[in-house]
Parts: C-alpha cells; sequence; structure tokens
C-alpha cells in the first residue's frame, strides 16, 4: 500500500514539474498564451528592458498574452529552442542569432513565414522593404521569408581621439585603408626598450567574434567567406582570405603593434578602455558600453579597406519554430510585427546600442534627437550600405571553428596563414560533407 | 497425487530445500522491506533523471542520421569507432589526463600541506582555516568570470603586478600554450582548500598514544610524518585522489566561461567535447557515444576505488 503510494506521489510531482515545463500555456477561453525565448549576449540590463517591452505588448493586445523566457546566450537559446521542438511544445518566438537561421532551416526547425505575410495582403517585397537591404540575405533562405530582423550589429574601428592627437594624427580624418591603418597603429605603439606600454591596435579574436572579424577583414580584402546561395561551400583557402590573415599576422608579428594570441572581446573593450590599446575593431554592440565607459574622446569610423569598404552584419532576427498550432502562429506574427515596428525597434536601440533593422525608426522624433545627441552612433547605420550577410552554412559553428582554430595558430605564431588557411578549408570540407553528399553531389 | 507411491518419496525430501531457499530468500527481502521503501523516493528520482538519462544515451550511442534530411538509422559501434577517430576527442582526452594529474597532484599536496600546518585549532589556525576553504564556497562559475579579469593581457590584475617583471606579457587564456596551465591554476586554488577538510579529518584519526611513544623514542618530526602519519592517512589519500580525479572530468565550468576549449583546442575537455558535439555540431549520436565512453571509464575507476577502499576497512 504504502509502496504503490509512495510510486503514485513520485509519479505525481514528476509529473506536475513535467507538466508546468511542458505546458505553460494551456489555453481555455482566455488570450492565447506565447513564450518568447530571448537571449542577453551583451549585458543583463537588457534582460529589464525587454520585461518593460513586453509589458507593454500585453497591456496594449488584450488577446495575447506573451511571456519573455531568459534563454542565457545566443548559442544556449539555441539549445533550448531545439529541446523544446523536440519536446514538442516550441516557444512561439525565438530570438535567434542570425546567422543559426539557415541550418535550422536545413534542419527543418523552422516556420516559412511567407504564409502569415500574404494574409496580411502585403507582398514580400514589401515587408522586406521595411528593413535595411544588407539584412535581407539573412533572413530569407530560398526566397522565403524565415526570420524577422531584430537587432543588428557591424563591426567599427574605435579610435582613441586623445592619443591620435598626442601622435600627431587627426581624428577627425580617421584612417581609410589597412596601409594607412598600419601606419596609424605604429605611430600610436609605444615602447619602452623591447616591451611595448600601450598597444596601436586590438582586434578580437575568440570563438564567435574570430570568424566574424576573418569575414570582416576577408570582405574589405575583396573576398568572400562563404557561398551566400548555398549553404555548403566556405571559402577559407583563398587569395582574399590569405590576404586578410597575413595582414592580421604581420600587425603582431612584422609591425609588432598587436598583442599576440588570441584575445577575446571583452579583454579587446578593457584594452581600450584602459588607454592600453588606442584602437580597436569591435561589434557596434559594444558602443553603448564605451559610450558609458570611455574616459577620453573616441571617434568610430568604418572598417578600413584594402580591396573595397564591406563588413558583415551580426545580431539577431525574430523566428517562430516549426510545429506551432495555428493561433500560436497568429499571436506570435502579431507580437513579431509589434517588436519590430519602427517605434519598439527605434527604443530597443537606443536602450541596447544595436542599430534598429527597420529603416523608418531612424525617421522616429525620437531617434532623430538621439542621433542629433549621439553623432556616434549614426556611423554603424551609414556602414550599412556596404553590409552584406553574415557567414551561415550546414554547421555554422563547426564549419567557423575548423577556420577559427587555424587562426589562432597563426596569432600565436605557430603556424603560417597560408598552411593554416589550408588546413582550416579541408577540416571545414569535411564538415560540410554530408550536406553536400545531399544536395550539390546528389547527381541523377 | 503420487504421495501415495514410495518412489514419490526422494522427490518430496529434495523438493524441501528448495522450499526453504525460496522463504529464506522471501524472509530476507521481508526483513530487508523498510530499506528498499526508505530507499524507494531518491530510486525513483535517480530513475527518471539519471538512469532514465544514462538508458536513453545508451540507445542514442547507437543511432546516427546518414545526412541532415535523413531518418536516424541504426548504426551499432559506428559512433563509438567514429569518436575514437576523432582527433578532437583524442586531444581531449590527453588535455583531460594532463588536468587531472596537474590538478590532483598539486591541490593534494598544498591540502596536505595546509592540514599538517592548521592541525592544531586555535584562533589564529581556524581563521587560517577559513580562509583557504574561501574558495571552495565561491562557485566556479562566480569564480571563472573573476579570473577572467585577472588574466586579462596587459590590463588584468596578474599582469598588472607580475608584468613589470617579465620582459614579455604572457597572454594567459590566449596562448595555447598557456591556457591549460591557467585553467589548472584556478582549479588548484579552488579544491585544495576542500581536499585540506578531509586530511584534517584524517588526522585526527592519527593515535594520540603512538605519536607520544614516538615522541618519547626520539623519532624527529620528519619521522613521525613519514612512518606514523602518513601511514595513517593512506585511505584518506586513495579517497582525495578518487575525488580529484572525479572533479577533473565533471567539473568544466571555468572551460566553458573562460575559454570555450581554445585557443585552438589546447583547453578542450572530455565533458567539454561532449557540449560541442551535441549543441555545436547536433550530433546526438556522437556525443552519446563520447559520453558512453566517459561513464565506462569513470565506473572503472569508481568500482577500482570502491574495492580498494573495502580492502583497507574504512576510509572516511
Amino acid at each position: 500500500m504504502l509502496f504503490s503510494r509512495r510510486i503514485v506521489l513520485g509519479l505525481a510531482m514528476a509529473g506536475s514539474i513535467a507538466g508546468a515545463l511542458a505546458f505553460p500555456a494551456l489555453a481555455g477561453e482566455g488570450p492565447t498564451e506565447v513564450d518568447l525565448f530571448f537571449p542577453v549576449p551583451v549585458d543583463g540590463k537588457l534582460a529589464r528592458d525587454m520585461g518593460t517591452l513586453i509589458k507593454e505588448f500585453n497591456e496594449t493586445h488584450p488577446d495575447v498574452k506573451a511571456t519573455a523566457v531568459y534563454t542565457g546566450s545566443y548559442d544556449d537559446t539555441l539549445i533550448k529552442t531545439r529541446a523544446a521542438i523536440k519536446a514538442g511544445k516550441p516557444p512561439a518566438a525565438v530570438i535567434m542569432s542570425a546567422n543559426f537561421l539557415l541550418d535550422m532551416q536545413i534542419e527543418n526547425e523552422l516556420t516559412n513565414l511567407d504564409a502569415l505575410i500574404k494574409a496580411d495582403g502585403t507582398t514580400k517585397e514589401q515587408f522586406l522593404g521595411q528593413f535595411f537591404p544588407a539584412l535581407h540575405g539573412n533572413a530569407v533562405i530560398n526566397r522565403s521569408v524565415y526570420g524577422v530582423p531584430f537587432h543588428n550589429s557591424t563591426p567599427l574601428l574605435y579610435i582613441n581621439a586623445d592619443k591620435a592627437k598626442e601622435a600627431g594624427l587627426d581624428p577627425s580624418k580617421p584612417p581609410q585603408t589597412w596601409a594607412e591603418l598600419t601606419d596609424w597603429a605604429k605611430k600610436l605603439t609605444k615602447r619602452e626598450g623591447d616591451k611595448v606600454t600601450q598597444w596601436g591596435i586590438a582586434i578580437p579574436c575568440a570563438y564567435d567574434y574570430c570568424g566574424w572579424m576573418m569575414e570582416t577583414l576577408t570582405m574589405s580584402n575583396g573576398g568572400r567567406y562563404y557561398n551566400e546561395e548555398f549553404g555548403g561551400e566556405v571559402y577559407y583557402d583563398t587569395p582574399s582570405m590569405l590576404g586578410a590573415l597575413t595582414w592580421w599576422n604581420d600587425l603582431i608579428y612584422k609591425h609588432k603593434v598587436h598583442t599576440p594570441g588570441a584575445t577575446p572581446g571583452p579583454a579587446v573593450s578593457t584594452s581600450f578602455i584602459s588607454g592600453n590599446a588606442a584602437m580597436m575593431m569591435l561589434s557596434t554592440g559594444s558602443l553603448t558600453y564605451v559610450r558609458d565607459n570611455a574616459k577620453f574622446a573616441y571617434k568610430v569610423a568604418f572598417i578600413p579597406r584594402n580591396v573595397r569598404n564591406a563588413v558583415p552584419i551580426g545580431g539577431a532576427s525574430l523566428i517562430m519554430p516549426a510545429g506551432l498550432e495555428a493561433d500560436k502562429q497568429k499571436a506570435a506574427w502579431t507580437l513579431i510585427k509589434w517588436m519590430t515596428s519602427p517605434e519598439k525597434s527605434g527604443w530597443w536601440s537606443r536602450a541596447t546600442g544595436y542599430f534598429a533593422p527597420n529603416m523608418a525608426a531612424y525617421k522616429t522624433p525620437e531617434m532623430v534627437e538621439f542621433l542629433g545627441k549621439n553623432p556616434d552612433a549614426k556611423t554603424a547605420v551609414e556602414q550599412l550600405d556596404v553590409a552584406k550577410p553574415w557567414f551561415a552554412t550546414y554547421k555554422t559553428v563547426p564549419v567557423r571553428k575548423n577556420l577559427e582554430d587555424e587562426v589562432m595558430l597563426v596569432l600565436n605564431g605557430k603556424k603560417q596563414p597560408k598552411e593554416a588557411l589550408a588546413a582550416a578549408q579541408k577540416a571545414a570540407d569535411e564538415t560540410l560533407k554530408p550536406y553536400n553528399a545531399e544536395t550539390s553531389l546528389k547527381l541523377p | 497425487m503420487s504421495l501415495a507411491e514410495p518412489a514419490a518419496l526422494p522427490v518430496a525430501t529434495s523438493a524441501a530445500p528448495r522450499l526453504r531457499v525460496l522463504k529464506r530468500v522471501l524472509g530476507r527481502f521481508k526483513a530487508s522491506l523498510p530499506a528498499y521503501l526508505l530507499l524507494l523516493p531518491s530510486l525513483i528520482f535517480l530513475a527518471l533523471f539519471t538512469y532514465g538519462a544514462m538508458g536513453r544515451v545508451l540507445v542514442d550511442a547507437l543511432y546516427q542520421r546518414a545526412s541532415p534530411k535523413a531518418p536516424v538509422r541504426f548504426v551499432g559501434f559506428e559512433n563509438i569507432s567514429a569518436v575514437l577517430a576523432d582527433p578532437a576527442f583524442t586531444g581531449a582526452i590527453v588535455n583531460n589526463l594532463i588536468y587531472a594529474v596537474g590538478t590532483a597532484v598539486p591541490s593534494i599536496a598544498l591540502a596536505l600541506l595546509f592540514a599538517l600546518a592548521l592541525s592544531r585549532t586555535n584562533a589564529v589556525t581556524s581563521a587560517l582555516r577559513a580562509a583557504l576553504f574561501l574558495p571552495v564556497l565561491i562557485p566556479m562559475v562566480a569564480a571563472s568570470a573573476l579570473f577572467l579579469f585577472i588574466f586579462l593581457p596587459n590590463v588584468g590584475l596578474l599582469d598588472y603586478y607580475i608584468g613589470r617583471l617579465l620582459p614579455v606579457l604572457p597572454n594567459w587564456l590566449g596562448d595555447p600554450d598557456i591556457a591549460l596551465t591557467a585553467i589548472m591554476i584556478i582549479t588548484i586554488w579552488k579544491n585544495a582548500g576542500y581536499y585540506m577538510l578531509f586530511f584534517l579529518a584524517g588526522l585526527q584519526a592519527v593515535p594520540e598514544d603512538v605519536m607520544e611513544a614516538a615522541h618519547l623514542d626520539g623519532a624527529g618530526p620528519y619521522r613521525r610524518l613519514r612512518h606514523i602519519i602518513l601511514p595513517e592517512l593512506k585511505p584518506t589519500f586513495l579517497f582525495v585522489t578518487v575525488i580529484a580525479t572525479l572533479n577533473a572530468v565533471t567539473q568544466v565550468d571555468h572551460v566553458f566561461v573562460m575559454t570555450q576549449g581554445g585557443p585552438s583546442n589546447a583547453t578542450n575537455l572530455v565533458l567539454f567535447y561532449i557540449y560541442q558535439q551535441a549543441v555545436e555540431h547536433y550530433d546526438i549520436g556522437k556525443a552519446s557515444a563520447a559520453t558512453l565512453l566517459t561513464l565506462a571509464a569513470l565506473m572503472t575507476l569508481t568500482a577500482l576505488s570502491f574495492r580498494t577502499l573495502a580492502n583497507r576497512e574504512g576510509g572516511p
């Protein structure tokens, strides 16, 4: 008797725990309940801002009850979304790192948004037309819309204007080419004997950031990181990437203006803020941090070019996982459209430092006023004219890591750029093999 | 029905002991029933969250998709051989072995040293014990975040102080030659105080009269340590070694926070490799196979140590 009661009790407890996890929204007659998974990639304050945003949505939309669920980093958000899909209870909407969309689409984990756009009486072109053209590449797969850009970034060149003046450089005319940047970096590096007390430039390299910086340098060297039309190819062993990596390597070992080794993003921004590095390449997402913490005059500029001006975008899009019920889909679509509207898009941009993907956001009075006060925020938006999609392939993260591991060896002086890139290409081809076997190499 | 027949008698007599055995087993079960009942709540949770998951891993390790769109199919031991052939996995094992030895030996040595120095209880030693135990109370994730700052190249706390002495400042977490050592330093700092507790407890068990006798016989501090204290501490050593080895495999919080296994896989440990396979490669089959291999190694280790512990009668 006791025995079975224990089991029943245990099962009931386990059941209720599982139930609470799996069915947070038992829809009755009331509003449609939807969950929004959101990551916080930069700092903790964002979670509070998201709370404010969702509260406002719920107050203005009585028929939908949205709940914001904090899901950690971009990577964690992908794990949790996939776990929820596998459990058969996907969240209605997710803020997903923009370069995970292709991989998810290949795994059949995304809802195609075309039908919802059509049901609104708009065309795909009209819908996408609201957003900066540079952002379309990561939202559209096989000519169908799978994501709506939510917050985005591009890499920028940050310059310590005080140090530049000290070195006899004019910060109002920032370096525009790699040659000029190398020259600036040399003039901004201070040495005491063999020891460097101030570095000319810092470029981050840690998993995730490193691949993005390699794409940045390769693109401004005229190259492409990957095949934008097809997820089975990357271009690591190419002259444009070789030039990019060789230049980075030269900054360290030839010109000695960049600290050796791989330096993660936070270390780079701290180094810049403390005056240890006079220039850095970092995301626009760090602009608010720099604005709040720099005790010196700073200047932001486009990433200098060797062949052409071009940068990749970064950031996240709103997506809907596959397998949602129709009413949830509808409610989530309302939420997504509301969150990406000009007013909300602009508000989120001012709160976070990301730029607003919705072009109309920059015509709102609040945004005009904000840009008047913070002209540096404008540079990121202007650079969008030359921005292109973020690399996204089959198994984006491992394919990226194939390159990053080799780049780290180069930055540590353990390998030469040429052989490193050949090794990276070989490893990436191996990772991409199953996808190619199913697509480009599947012949009649 | 054949009872009347005399020939059936031997059968009847041989049946009786069998019945007795059954009865004895039943009786024993009845006697230990309360014990099973007391174990039941935790057994249910273990079954739900540990054994159930382990069973699932076992099954998942045998399946694989040929290509992204293909359904999963049974592949037997293919996943396991794929994992064993993966240089990243063998690299992670080598790293993990270096990490295990490189953290267990120094932290146990330090712990013993601390315990010997602080074995007497007074106000000063109590304060010092508390100070040495403090790192144990800090969650590994928080400690890693702190060390991330300490290890910052050029501007971090470490470089700020010792940077003046070195000609070239090391990039603690960005150089594949140093990163694993940096990770090991944190582990030693974090665990030495914890192991000290076990040695302090072990030292209480060293018989006072033997020590006194040795003292009277003129044995110096070194001989007392070598011939009395260390032999008495043997079970503690064994236990702490097992704990330290298990920690080396199961604690990767700092790798996760500080290096993500990098640079160039220099700090990739087995558990982090499993995470990468499951999450980054989305390859549940390979992740399960690697988990299975790790689990087998850990269980062998635990079984061996339990047997040795039992042979030695006791331990903490």
